[in-house]
């Protein structure tokens, strides 16, 4: 089982609810740079964007780019009963990812062989145009060895 | 620890069965739920001084006539002084016995009725029920773009946990079996015929390695209840339930924001119920645990501490929660067998824990339970609710 990006329909996916405190994020990914938060008080990473820092409450939070690499927190491969924007996609792959960084975040996983996907598994951020606004960061085996064909 | 205990009790329980009715509009369910549980209690209409319904997720005429009081107009009830909704989601029921026990032990409330309705199983299409919990609840902004919906959910905390623990998909199958056992004495239950371990680990893949019948699925119910002082109960009711604890900790929106997929707070709001109940979880006669789906029933009893971590599976496995069973679970059959109604899904829960401590489960009736816990959680586990009812006031 793989993933075949040249031939799959995102024209019916969701688009993001895309907040003005996030922009900056959505910029990012469609010049193919994940950006993070950081708090400029507590130096803690953050993610997803805030308006404030949910650490310790300071107002100021900079963005900076992720490394991109990280691990498979959780994952699950959606086989049947999709929501209906998401059917032409199936199979596809629903994960928590966190970053080395230190945040987590939603994702999906692509090039991947379903055998051995794995929690804990080292994955790579690639992103997948949606279309000219957005590019939506996924993740791939960091191992070429572990892709799916 | 608290000065709360037992000074609420629930005197009174109505409720509709689950099931597909189309003919039936939530009004109906609302209110036949509402009467019974007003007959069981046997107060007068003219005592319940506020009534307290909680939302419905897919009746847009009920949810848009709710704040008109409709409730109270159809119900004659003359002596109302708030109509106020508390929702939280799947959680609505036990927030709603939270606030109403703070409004009764202030003197602001002397008898409250509780009415859950929805119709989420005639409604809405099984894909419009499937699209409806791909967004409710559910971050816009951060997951809704990546697909998921309430089977990865599950997913994603079944994998982890699985991982860590080593559970294998025979014991989570034999959550839903062991509920089963139960909704086959519950007339109010929609799936009722005996059902195998190998018939759940043969039903289709939904998102992995969660299958169909380890899903819930969605149906039309109701129900009610009235909570008054320990004073009056004591007056009208041969066997009241009595509030004994309440516990909860609020713990994440966006589920990928959740540092331990395996844990949801049951163990911080499990604490605080039993220790203003007075009691241990070794005292619990009946779990009546919140079960979307089997990884959330496990992870509970484990964190309330019934058993210890990874021993839950193998548990539901022996047949230990079944009928008869040393810990009771889910006597009504749960969301997964009695059918999940939205919001009531725990409010079922609430509703059948104070029925087996009041002593009115009939066929299922735990013999003797004194001491009942019921979990309850919202949206996508977002906050771990805990309560518990009990017969005599430790």
């Amino acid at each position: 089982m793989n993933s075949d990006l040249s031939t799959a329909d995102l024209s019916g996916r969701p688009r993001p609810v895309v907040n003005s405190w996030a922009r900056p994020f959505w910029d990012g990914a469609r010049e193919g740079k994940l950006l993070i938060q950081r708090c400029v008080t507590c130096s803690q990473p953050v993610f997803y964007p805030r308006i404030a820092c949910p650490h310790c409450g300071a107002d100021e939070l900079a963005w900076e780019q992720a490394c991109g690499r990280g691990t498979v927190y959780s994952y699950t491969v959606v086989m049947n009963n999709a929501p209906s924007a998401f059917i032409p996609e199936v199979p596809y792959v629903v994960a928590v990812i966190r970053l080395e960084e230190g945040v987590q975040m939603l994702s999906n996983i692509i090039e991947y062989d379903a055998l051995r996907l794995t929690c804990d598994m080292p994955v790579e951020v690639v992103f997948r145009r949606l279309d000219d606004e957005f590019s939506l960061p996924v993740f791939r085996p960091a191992d070429p060895a572990a892709r799916g064909e | 620890m608290s000065n709360t205990r037992g000074r609420t009790a629930i005197v009174g329980i109505g409720e509709v069965p689950t099931g597909r009715f189309a003919e039936r509009p939530a009004i109906q369910s609302a209110l036949e739920s509402a009467r019974q549980a007003i007959a069981d209690a046997g107060v007068r209409r003219e005592e319940i001084d506020f009534v307290m319904p909680t939302a419905t997720l897919y009746s847009f005429q009920f949810g848009n006539e709710l704040a008109t009081a409709r409730l109270v107009e159809e119900l004659g009830l003359p002596n109302v002084s708030s109509n106020c909704q508390v929702f939280s989601g799947g959680s609505s029921s036990t927030n709603a016995l939270r606030v109403a026990s703070a409004l009764l032990e202030t003197g602001r409330a002397r008898c409250i009725l509780f009415v859950h309705t929805d119709k989420l199983g005639t409604g809405v299409s099984a894909q419009g029920g499937i699209d409806l919990f791909s967004t409710a609840g559910i971050s816009a902004e951060w997951e809704v773009p990546f697909g998921q919906h309430y089977s990865t959910v599950a997913a994603l905390a079944t994998t982890r946990y699985k991982h860590e623990t080593g559970c294998t998909d025979e014991e989570m199958s034999a959550v839903c079996v062991s509920n089963r056992k139960w909704a086959e004495l519950n007339p109010n239950a929609f799936f009722r015929k005996p059902l195998t371990i190998e018939e759940v680990m043969s039903s289709k893949m939904l998102s992995t390695p969660l299958r169909a019948k380890h899903s819930n699925m969605l149906f039309d119910g109701g129900g009610a209840f009235i909570v008054t002082t320990a004073e009056r109960a004591r007056d009208i009711a041969p066997r009241p339930a009595y509030v004994l604890g309440e516990g909860g900790a609020v713990t994440h929106f966006a589920y990928s924001q959740e540092r331990d997929l395996t844990r949801f707070g049951w163990a911080d709001a499990g604490r605080q119920a039993f220790a203003e109940a007075g009691i241990g979880p070794k005292d619990i006669d009946v779990a009546e645990i919140y079960d979307s789906y089997p990884i959330y029933q496990i992870i509970a009893f484990e964190e309330l501490g019934i058993c210890g971590r990874g021993e839950a599976g193998k548990l539901f496995l022996r047949g230990e929660t079944w009928p008869g069973g040393r810990i009771p679970c889910t006597t009504d059959g749960g969301m997964l067998s009695k059918g999940h109604i939205g919001a009531g899904g725990s409010v079922s829960l609430l509703i059948e824990a104070a029925r087996q401590v009041m002593g009115k489960a009939g066929t299922r009736q735990v013999p003797g339970a004194r001491f009942a816990v019921e979990t309850a959680t919202g949206g996508t586990y977002f906050d771990a609710q805990v309560t518990i009812l009990g017969s005599e006031i430790p």
